[in-house]
């Protein structure tokens, strides 16, 4: 198995992660119009050798599309793609060293799973004996060795997303790109298959690309997060810098589940404001009078006694959810708040409570939506 | 309380319980056995009515010499078996050979040409974009509507033009040209019931353009490539007016232009038996091509229809 493991790395790979990381993915200056209709708008982005990049965005945002054109499926209307060092904006998709997995499995019907992974080999003229052992080598990673023989129409969903895969793995790409892989899995399937992709991760070393929207698969799986919206991206980070120190409104309320509570508020001189009728310290400085939004995570919310700082607002309903619950709060200026509360005791909706929270955990945004730090 | 308990306080079933199950079985046995005589006695009787026609005309084309001659009632030989019949249809025109021959030639070529034109067509309508698709589209569709007789005149005239009148090649043409509109309506729905995806796979693993188009796309329209086969090769063997109009010597005649010099028998006399010989001898290759093609056929129609 390690042999195995040492034999499918990819040799920059371990390299890349000991020494400075070398740019394996570049797009410069990405355009991509249909027709009049330009969905991704001048996009700059690096991705290091050996990382994982998960691309991630509401829908529509133009997150498969710039995979696609990173794959070559995509013509680019505008800009420069290099992989590796070398300029692919025009190549032909087998010609990028890179490979593919498609949300729906894409796999070919007619051939047995070991015709499926042996084919892209097949029509690069790759010597038999070569097919044959990279084919056996990635259907041991895999563990699909019983499944050689099948067709695709005799496997079940998760073993289908093994094949296409597995049909990855043959190639030895630089670089791969998954596109909502997991999407079509059931819940519990989707978690397995999740913790599957990262410890490929970490035994092959590859360049890997993951579309997704959803919000945990990028959060667990990526050392490297892009936030796009409407062909924009709105922030490049770890996944503990998009959360922790989001750029935007939108990043603040795009990442993490239930979502940063967003309340409007006035300054009251440049280090106070003002919410729900109560003056507050501010996380960020701000010119007196100036509307803000203060975002504030349900987590870092707690029921404090009414003689400490905070916000009194009125339970509308919880949510149990047996190791925590989510309040649904009302501020009394009408202001939404949700807030989680770990302790053991029930709060009953219609209940009057206080919330506060340590002003190190609030993020301040002026109106634009622009983070005040 | 166990589960006995609860069936014991039920009313119902308080009583004589195995006896009650025994009957309850007896019950489903006897409805399931009246059910499968029905199903079998309908599809018998379904079958009998199909094969009916098959089984009078080769029935009858086995009537002896004198037999044949008279209008085929009872439709079996009362004289014994002989094959008077075939050789008298041999006896009309070139020979049954030459004319058997003919047909396969225009039928087999008419497939071909189809089935690669509108192969190609259906990928192109399916895949590309390019300017006024839908409105090609549609006009090649709307061709359908024009009633073939309308056109035989000016098809003649081109015919004549290109020195093609009265020769077997011509009528392929023609016959082609008939059978593509609904070909390329066919192979386009395959191609798009082909997921968009497999397609990209396959170009990301080096399949392109013709070798994709064979080795990946081309099984997964083979039930399309199926239909249209089938119906290409029925309607070129069976057409008759076309080739009637087109062909004008002896030699050149398909199977369906022979039967009726044979239909119109001698000096006014029908010849039952070679009538009905030739009717056989034109069943075969149909029925041996749909039963062949028939699985696949039936997918190709369904294709699209359901998921």
């Amino acid at each position: 198995m390690n042999m195995i493991a040492r034999d499918m790395s990819h040799p920059a790979g371990s390299e890349a992660t000991a020494a400075a990381p070398s740019p394996s993915v570049e797009l410069v200056d990405v355009c991509k119009s249909f027709g009049a209709l330009q969905v991704i708008h001048g996009i700059n982005l690096t991705i290091p050798e050996g990382s994982f990049a998960v691309f991630v965005g509401p829908s529509g945002c133009g997150k498969s599309t710039l995979l696609r054109m990173i794959a070559g499926l995509e013509e680019v209307s505008d800009g420069l793609i290099a992989i590796k060092g070398r300029e692919v904006t025009d190549l032909d998709p087998s010609e990028r060293g890179i490979a593919m997995v498609f949300q729906s499995y894409a796999l070919y019907p007619h051939m047995t799973v070991r015709d499926n992974l042996a084919f892209g080999l097949k029509m690069a003229h790759t010597p038999a004996e070569e097919i044959a052992a990279r084919v056996a080598a990635a259907a041991a990673i895999l563990k699909i060795e019983p499944l050689m023989d099948r067709r695709p129409g005799q496997l079940s969903g998760g073993q289908r997303q093994r094949v296409a895969i597995g049909r990855a793995i043959v190639r030895k790409p630089d670089v791969f790109l998954f596109d909502e892989p997991l999407s079509n899995l059931d819940a519990e399937l989707r978690v397995s298959m999740r913790i599957e992709i990262a410890r490929l991760h970490r035994e092959l070393g590859n360049t890997m690309i993951y579309v997704t929207h959803d919000q945990t698969e990028a959060m667990t799986l990526a050392d490297r997060i892009v936030v796009l919206r409407d062909g924009r991206i709105e922030q490049v980070g770890s996944p503990r810098e998009v959360y922790q120190d989001p750029d935007n409104l939108f990043v603040a309320g795009f990442i993490g589940s239930p979502r940063m509570n967003m309340l409007t508020a006035s300054m009251q001189g440049e280090e106070r404001l003002l919410l729900a009728k109560t003056v507050l310290p501010s996380p960020a400085r701000a010119a007196s009078g100036d509307v803000v939004t203060l975002g504030i995570r349900p987590e870092h919310l707690r029921l404090v006694p009414d003689n400490e700082e905070g916000l009194s607002a009125q339970v509308d309903f919880c949510e149990y959810l047996g190791g925590t619950q989510y309040l649904y709060c009302r501020l009394p200026d009408g202001q939404a708040i949700v807030a989680e509360h770990r302790d053991r005791a029930t709060v009953f909706a219609g209940a009057p409570v206080r919330l506060g929270w340590s002003t190190g955990d609030a993020r301040l945004f002026d109106s634009q939506g622009q983070r005040l730090r | 309380m166990t589960i006995t308990d609860t069936f014991a306080q039920h009313p119902v079933l308080s009583a004589d319980r195995p006896a009650q199950m025994a009957a309850a079985k007896a019950l489903r046995a006897a409805r399931a056995r009246k059910g499968a005589i029905a199903y079998h006695t309908a599809g018998a009787a379904i079958v009998l009515f199909f094969a009916a026609p098959f089984v009078i005309a080769g029935l009858s084309s086995f009537r002896n010499g004198t037999e044949a001659q008279t209008a085929p009632l009872p439709p079996w030989p009362t004289a014994g078996f002989s094959v008077d019949s075939y050789r008298t249809l041999d006896s009309f025109g070139a020979g049954i050979w030459q004319h058997t021959v003919n047909s396969a030639l225009v039928s087999l070529a008419t497939v071909l040409l189809t089935v690669l034109v509108s192969l190609l067509a259906g990928y192109g309508f399916s895949r590309y974009r390019f300017p006024f698709k839908n409105a090609l589209f549609v006009l090649i569709i709307a061709t359908l509507m024009i009633p073939f007789q309308s056109i035989l005149t000016p098809l003649f005239i081109i015919l004549a033009k290109l020195g093609l009148n009265n020769s077997l090649f011509g009528l392929t043409l023609v016959y082609v040209t008939l059978q593509l509109p609904f070909s390329v309506f066919m192979m386009r729905n395959a191609f798009d019931a082909v997921p968009k995806e497999i397609e990209e796979a396959a170009r990301i693993d080096g399949a392109r353009d013709l070798r994709l188009l064979a080795r990946v796309l081309l099984p997964l329209v083979l039930p399309g490539v199926a239909t249209v086969a089938i119906f290409a090769f029925l309607n070129a063997w069976n057409e008759f007016l076309a080739a009637l109009v087109l062909l004008s010597s002896n030699e050149h005649y398909t199977l369906p232009v022979l039967m009726m010099a044979v239909r119109a028998g001698r000096l006014g006399a029908i010849n039952w038996g070679a009538v009905q010989a030739g009717v056989v001898v034109m069943t075969i290759p149909c029925l041996f091509v749909f039963l062949l093609l028939q699985r696949y056929y039936m997918r190709g129609l369904m294709a699209g229809a359901v998921k």
